[in-house]
């Protein structure tokens, strides 16, 4: 019963980190670059919702659509005034720039609220329900639901509709696609705004459950750069299987090799799984 | 007479090197008497330890500025060396200096562990590998009592000869760590020199067009990997000996990490003294942030810092270097 | 020729310490170093607050304190009046740069004693430099037991430590037996750093030496965001006393998880920092009820030390004191009086003066049973009791001589 209930919390969570890593997935498989940001935008998302529910008192439904339209609009911005000169730049300069974005994020965030972990005021989404013998959070059934449907809503956009196509023609072939008349510019910039927005609506999710904290984007950029290697760079459907799997290997590692060791499975998947299959479950090579 | 022109050329040349290494030693005599116009106490102690972080960010500077490789877990090395240091004074009563080779061995070992797989990987992996690794190091350690634990490791409180190396005075500090520096910096020029340099400079320029013309890749990433992860692991040692402790933040932290990536990137990395004026920026400036703002509270140290690679990155990514090579190539058009 | 050389620096030092005393009227200066910044900000400010009220209370007149020494005066009476400066420096949380700040204290600003330093880490690196130029040091709050076990002559701790405090939940558990409650399977879940699991191991050393065994020890990392994996262990093993040792963040934590798991041991032991912390009972108070905290800062009782100076407190930053912050302004008080009772500044004097320290409880603004230092400069004198959360107050339960409310158990929480 115990090991049921770890492995439900384990999925739930599982689909809110496919979901930010479906983001990065996205800005990965279209322009090659890192964003080490990755987490911190996450953790950023979190203290929207955060403000929103105890300054304003509004409730998921609104400061989850405002988290996502936040980071939308700082992922464009991160593009246009510094990932776009960069990226065909040295590889020490790419890296550098969202590495430095992190660390600002970071400490300004740390500077700005303090260490303390806060966290959104208690039963927004309701008690807790048994059925079956399991408690389900209604926060985490919500956001492991809300994750799943965007998920899927995101590679629906990519593979079924022209602004898919278009999207992905640029991160197959810059060029072939300028020669069609695609201006991969706005593509790009609109890639790492949906990238964003993504992590906008799973930091919004995740606070529901999750505590409030500068220091969380440090380990959850791990976590995304963990799912979208093991879930192959570009794949959405692999992001969401890798996410999944990740999240449930992660309870069940707390629970039988001990809390402080969890970490240390991811890091150490993470790393196997760079040695063995870089391209990852469903990536191509 | 072309003969003798020849000749005139060629001892023109050995008259030029036998200058420049004149020149060399004066700098160094100079450098070496620093301590003595420096009456603070205070301010010697902020002179060794410029060197120190001279001399991680030149070790990094190794694999990420010649080579091209952005590790940013290098903190792994630095940790071992300053833990192999103090392990062998806490479980053999050694002189702390005795654990520095032991740390450079067990260091090479790491760095053909963590290297070797990746290295065959893109730049971006490469870097997200180095971090997990030190992080997963880290996390085994805070969790290991054998070394210390989350409580760390202590140096010895009173030396016990002046073999411990642990003085007083921040002076023996200085000299001790402008030797290191010098060889580094020594071997750092005469690899840049040599054909490892002319390989490592292709593989940083087009690795794919490199490997196309026979250069071998592998094999030349991981010597610079090895050169590099040597001479962090002695910088971790020396710290752990001037400070006399050492804890899983201190010696395996990211920030450690970070610290020597910004140093050496902001002074220009992939030049022999870029980041060596890091250092002398960053360091005196980390103070005297501490001074003016910490004492009030606001930390924003790290904000400043993320700043200044974002900057870096943006308009010079080859640091101060790139910014003087700029103006000087600028002062020539205008003269 | 290393003594000698230690010698010679030793003197200039003095030396130069011994400029300050020549100044008549200039202020004594005391360095005080504190995590401004960083992880621990938030107690390094609470603390300096508190610093910052000891330095008023001395250099002003305060004869409702008369009890203390130095309250009732202007300055230092036998430094011919002189104010105390309490000079503030920023360790970051950070080893080197406490060693670089001690340094520079101890150098530039030239104070005749250093105090405090928070991390043990921290306490520990600041300290081997003030033991090498002969300036005394005393700490009031770091727990690491190899703080007082370098041989070191400039070294003061005026706080409990973990083999105190172990001491203190062992015998509590067992009276617990006595009276007829389950206590065989004891859980230890502490947090990573250096606090949780000094005092997690020493808890385990004295629980072993009494013949007991830790049932469960979960050691999780105080940057999780999520602990419902360890709230089910516990779930799962069922001990019969909990103790956590936290911080505010992950203790309020861990009590929320707890509910939304439904899960409650019937002793729950929360080890004084996070637990004792304003902002935990503010927070997560009501859902905590009956938490069992060790503290050694019993405010509740009127007339006493403890109550005035955290009504002093209060009224300086609108909050209440909490036991860490006490711990740390009782070290910077007990380092005044030693310096007033040197009648001066030379380290070595104040050095003489701290061995002798002898302060009674009712001398005190912390429940010690006194201040007296062994040759390790271990305050052999510092105690705990153990309090219960009741309402939105901590309130004395244990030992029962010294209990202000009778025990309750088991742990109600949300209930």
């Amino acid at each position: 019963m115990i090991l049921a209930q770890l492995v439900l919390n384990g999925l739930l969570v599982g689909a809110v980190y496919a979901l930010f890593s479906s983001g990065l997935t996205l800005i990965w498989g279209m322009m090659n670059v890192v964003n080490f940001a990755h987490g911190d935008f996450v953790m950023l998302a979190m203290y929207v919702a955060f403000f929103a529910a105890t300054l304003l008192g509004w409730g998921p439904a609104a400061f989850v659509p405002l988290a996502a339209m936040a980071l939308f609009l700082l992922g464009v911005l991160v593009y246009l005034m510094l990932v776009r000169h960069v990226m065909r730049g040295p590889m020490l300069a790419q890296i550098l720039s969202t590495f430095g974005l992190a660390l600002v994020l970071r400490y300004a965030a740390l500077w700005a609220f303090s260490a303390n972990f806060v966290s959104l005021p208690e039963d927004l989404t309701g008690e807790v329900v048994t059925r079956g013998g399991l408690r389900l959070e209604p926060s985490r059934v919500l956001a492991g639901i809300a994750a799943l449907l965007v998920t899927l809503g995101l590679h629906l956009l990519l593979t079924r509709t022209a602004l898919g196509s278009r999207l992905l023609a640029v991160a197959e072939d810059r060029t072939a696609a300028m020669l069609v008349g695609i201006r991969p510019d706005p593509m790009q910039a609109l890639a790492w705004g949906i990238g964003a927005a993504c992590t906008g609506i799973a930091g919004g999710l995740i606070a529901l459950f999750f505590y409030v904290a500068p220091s969380v984007g440090e380990s959850l950029v791990l976590i995304a750069f963990v799912v979208v290697c093991l879930g192959g760079f570009g794949s959405v459907p692999g992001a969401l299987v890798a996410g999944l799997a990740i999240g449930v290997i992660e309870a069940l590692s707390a629970f039988w090799v001990g809390a402080a060791f969890k970490d240390v499975v991811v890091y150490a998947l993470f790393l196997g799984a760079l040695w063995f299959r870089p391209q990852g479950l469903l990536g191509k090579a | 007479m072309s003969g003798g022109g020849m000749a005139m050329t060629a001892s023109r040349g050995a008259w030029g090197r036998g200058v420049a290494v004149l020149g060399v030693l004066m700098v160094l005599a100079l450098a070496a008497l620093l301590p003595f116009a420096l009456q603070d106490v205070f301010q010697q102690r902020i002179a060794a330890l410029v060197l120190l972080a001279a001399i991680s960010a030149s070790a990094w500077n190794l694999i990420g500025g010649y080579a091209g490789q952005v590790s940013i877990g290098h903190a792994v090395f630095f940790g071992v060396g300053a833990y192999s240091s103090l392990l062998g004074y806490t479980l053999f009563e050694w002189p702390p200096i005795a654990g520095a080779p032991i740390g450079i061995l067990i260091s090479l070992v790491f760095a053909t562990l963590i290297g070797l797989p990746t290295f065959r990987l893109r730049g971006h992996y490469f870097s997200m590998a180095t971090i997990a690794a030190a992080e997963l190091v880290r996390i085994l350690v805070v969790n290991w009592p054998l070394v210390g634990g989350a409580v760390g490791l202590m140096g010895p409180a009173v030396p016990r000869s002046a073999l411990d190396l642990s003085f007083t005075s921040p002076r023996p500090y200085y000299w001790i760590f402008l030797g290191v520096l010098a060889v580094l910096l020594l071997l750092t020029y005469q690899m840049s020199r040599s054909r490892m340099g002319f390989y490592l400079r292709a593989i940083k320029g087009q690795e794919r067009a490199a490997r196309g013309l026979g250069v071998p890749v592998q094999r030349y990433k991981y010597y610079a990997l090895l050169l590099s992860a040597g001479f962090t692991s002695l910088a971790g040692s020396l710290y752990a000996m001037m400070v006399g402790f050492v804890d899983p933040d201190s010696g395996f932290g990211i920030l450690i990490s970070v610290r020597m990536v910004i140093i050496a990137a902001l002074g220009g990395a992939g030049t022999l003294f870029g980041p060596l004026a890091g250092a002398i920026i960053l360091v005196p400036l980390e103070e005297w942030t501490n001074a003016a703002f910490g004492g009030g509270g606001t930390g924003i140290t790290y904000v400043v810092y993320g700043f200044v690679i974002m900057l870096i990155s943006r308009f010079a990514p080859g640091g101060l270097a790139e910014i003087w090579r700029r103006l000087r190539a600028a002062g020539r058009r205008h003269a | 020729m290393p003594i000698t050389r230690r010698g010679t620096l030793a003197l200039p030092a003095l030396a130069l310490a011994a400029g300050p005393a020549a100044a008549q009227g200039a202020p004594v200066k005391i360095g005080v170093l504190l995590p401004l910044t960083g992880n621990a900000a938030s107690a390094g400010n609470s603390a300096r607050a508190a610093i910052e009220l000891a330095t008023e209370l001395v250099n002003t007149p305060h004869p409702e304190l008369a009890a203390m020494p130095l309250m009732a005066t202007a300055g230092l009476p036998n430094l011919g009046g002189r104010k105390l400066e309490a000079v503030f420096a920023d360790n970051q949380g950070n080893p080197s740069v406490g060693q670089n700040q001690a340094l520079r204290l101890i150098t530039q600003e030239r104070v005749v004693g250093l105090t405090n330093g928070y991390q043990s880490s921290v306490a520990l690196t600041a300290s081997a430099v003030a033991e090498r130029y002969g300036i005394p040091y005393v700490n009031g709050e770091s727990v690491a037991t190899n703080l007082t076990e370098r041989g070191f002559k400039w070294f003061f701790r005026t706080t409990p430590i973990g083999p105190d405090i172990a001491r203190v939940y062992l015998d509590f558990i067992e009276e617990q037996q006595k009276q007829g409650r389950p206590v065989g399977k004891i859980a230890i879940v502490h947090e990573n750093t250096e606090y949780g699991t000094s005092i997690a191991d020493t808890i385990a050393k004295e629980a072993e030496a009494r013949g007991r065994q830790i049932g469960l020890g979960i050691a999780y990392s105080a940057n999780s965001a999520d602990v419902s994996p360890q709230v089910l262990q516990m779930k799962d093993a069922q001990p019969d006393v909990a103790i956590f040792i936290s911080y505010t963040s992950d203790a309020i934590l861990y009590m929320r998880t707890m509910r939304a798991q439904g899960y409650k041991p019937p002793i729950l032991i929360g080890d004084d920092s996070g637990f004792s912390d304003d902002s935990f009972i503010q927070t997560v108070g009501d859902i905590s009820q009956g938490v069992i905290n060790r503290s050694a800062f019993d405010a509740s009782r009127p007339g006493s030390n403890s109550n005035k100076i955290n009504a002093l407190y209060k009224a300086k930053t609108g909050r209440e004191m909490d036991d860490t912050t006490a711990r740390m302004m009782q070290g910077f008080l007990v380092m005044a009086d030693a310096i007033n009772r040197a009648g001066s500044t030379e380290p070595a004097k104040i050095q003489a003066a701290l061995r002798a320290t002898d302060l009674k409880p009712d001398q005190l603004m912390i429940g010690y049973r006194g201040v007296r230092f062994n040759e390790k400069g271990q305050n052999v004198l510092a105690s705990a009791l153990l309090v219960q959360l009741r309402g939105k107050e901590y309130v004395s339960v244990w030992p029962e001589d010294q209990a202000s409310a009778p025990l309750e158990l088991p742990f109600k929480g949300w209930s």
